[in-house]
């Protein structure tokens, strides 16, 4: 027991360490790795609590959604390497505020709601697979489909707006000017 | 004790391995060439280029090996050869194996090298390509099983091997892994004639001996996963298990460097629109199909 609050204790404080990582370096991508570290620092603590799918599907999805989101910020920043002295952080009061904030209802929440009795001894991981899939084409099913299709549709959809639109008459237009389209 | 043979093992197949490529790709075999070769490296100067990011062109290597030899801990070889048999093992192998990508990203980023980065960026989009071919053939896999345990998976092929009982799951596994471990038609990153090395090209000395020796290991853990999904793993008649793993193992990892040989790279493109438009509907069919079996045969 004491072995395994000081794995979560330890993996939480990564977590919140690689957090603060994110903001305290001006290149793209390492600020889109420690954040990657950061839920696999997550991940490693649903291990600690002996939730062994949650943990291992935490550590799989984060490594590759990080990854892409590295190269997005890549694509869209003037500074990815963050070489220069351009200041990226802006709002700080705000975002100070809104932190502050989201801290203390997420600490309310963890203390005043009622969570239930402690389970004591968890299930064998093999039973927790087989429970967890019950659960996910039982009860749960209409919202897992729902969000499924939902962000099937969000995904079509930034797609084709995504795609540049292809003009039908490709008859190129001579102009006298210098500019040329491409 | 469990973990010493197996981590033993891994170095003997990493030489092996290392062999094998020199053969197929010089035409000489020489048991000699990965020794000296590591000592070449080892004994060279590893340069840290102008500028780099310290931290990634430090890890990268590291975690690339981490990430093969991670994957490793879950296969079986025989009954009772295996480090952990976890309950979500199926799973774990693709987990560990995602971060081959966060060591590749590393790689290509670190150095600060225009070769290194747009190695290290194609790779993502190669991830991008043959994810969904890894991930679903696993997925029809397991609901054979029924469990995710790779030893159960092993036990579930009795009989009949996944090769024959989901073929085209195979075939769609098999080429997705040759691309997972950058192996020819499908090395983007390292693109030794028109990249120049690629994600490898700022690396030297140990670095290199490090990330090669990654590389190495993450064919034969692919090799190694293969056997255990499709093979049959352990089981076979006559020999003891071990063998049976053994050889399996050699004849997938010849038949992968084999395989890419002659064929011309794939581009980038080609590679993504054959993996969606192609690959992933076949991948859905082997899972309806194996569905329709796992329900009719008991």
């Amino acid at each position: 027991m004491t072995a395994q609050m000081f794995f979560i204790a330890f993996f939480g404080l990564a977590a919140v360490w690689f957090g603060i990582a994110v903001f305290r370096t001006y290149s793209m991508v390492r600020s889109a790795l420690a954040l990657l570290f950061s839920q696999t620092a997550l991940g490693a603590m649903f291990l600690s609590m002996q939730a062994e799918f949650l943990g291992v599907l935490q550590i799989m999805m984060m490594a590759t959604e990080m990854s892409i989101m590295a190269i997005f910020m890549v694509m869209f920043m003037m500074d990815p390497g963050g070489l220069s002295t351009m200041d990226m952080i802006h709002q700080k009061r705000l975002s100070l505020l809104a932190g502050i904030v989201s801290f203390l209802a997420a600490v309310g929440v963890a203390v005043f709601v009622d969570w239930g009795p402690v389970e004591m001894i968890a299930p064998d991981p093999a039973q927790q697979t087989i429970a967890l899939g019950l659960e996910l084409l039982g009860r749960s099913m209409l919202i897992f489909e729902t969000a499924g299709i939902t962000i099937l549709t969000s995904m079509i959809a930034a797609i084709s707006v995504a795609i540049q639109p292809v003009k039908q008459n490709t008859v190129p237009t001579i102009t006298g000017s210098n500019h040329h389209e491409h | 004790m469990t973990t010493t043979i197996i981590l033993l093992l891994l170095v003997f197949g990493v030489y092996l391995v290392a062999v094998l490529e020199a053969w197929i790709s010089s035409g000489r075999f020489r048991l000699t060439t990965p020794i000296l070769s590591g000592i070449a490296l080892l004994g060279r100067e590893s340069i840290v280029p102008r500028k780099p990011d310290r931290i990634f062109f430090e890890v990268a290597p590291v975690l690339l090996l981490l990430s093969a030899v991670l994957a490793a801990t879950v296969i079986p070889l025989m009954p009772g050869l295996i480090i952990t048999d976890l309950a979500t093992g199926a799973l774990f192998i693709n987990a560990a194996l995602v971060y081959v990508l966060v060591a590749m990203l590393m790689a290509g980023w670190g150095p600060d090298g225009a070769y290194a980065m747009v190695g290290g960026w194609r790779f993502l989009g190669q991830l991008i390509a043959y994810a969904m071919l890894i991930v679903m053939p696993i997925t029809a896999v397991v609901m054979r099983a029924e469990s995710l345990l790779t030893t159960q998976i092993v036990v579930s092929q009795d009989g009949l091997w996944n090769i024959f009982y989901q073929p085209l799951g195979f075939v769609l596994f098999f080429i997705a892994a040759m691309a997972l471990a950058f192996l020819p038609p499908f090395d983007l990153p390292t693109a030794t004639g028109e990249l120049a090395g690629g994600v490898e090209a700022e690396y030297s000395g140990v670095r290199l001996a490090v990330f090669r020796l990654g590389r190495l290991t993450l064919i034969i853990t692919l090799a190694s996963a293969t056997v255990v999904f499709y093979l049959g793993g352990w089981q076979g008649p006559w020999l003891p298990p071990w063998a049976w793993s053994g050889i399996k193992i050699l004849a997938v990892t010849v038949t992968m460097l084999l395989a890419g040989r002659l064929m011309p790279r794939i581009s980038e493109t080609d590679l993504l629109a054959w993996c969606w438009k192609l690959g992933i509907p076949l991948a859905l069919l082997n899972i309806f199909l194996v569905g329709i079996l796992v329900l009719v045969i008991p």
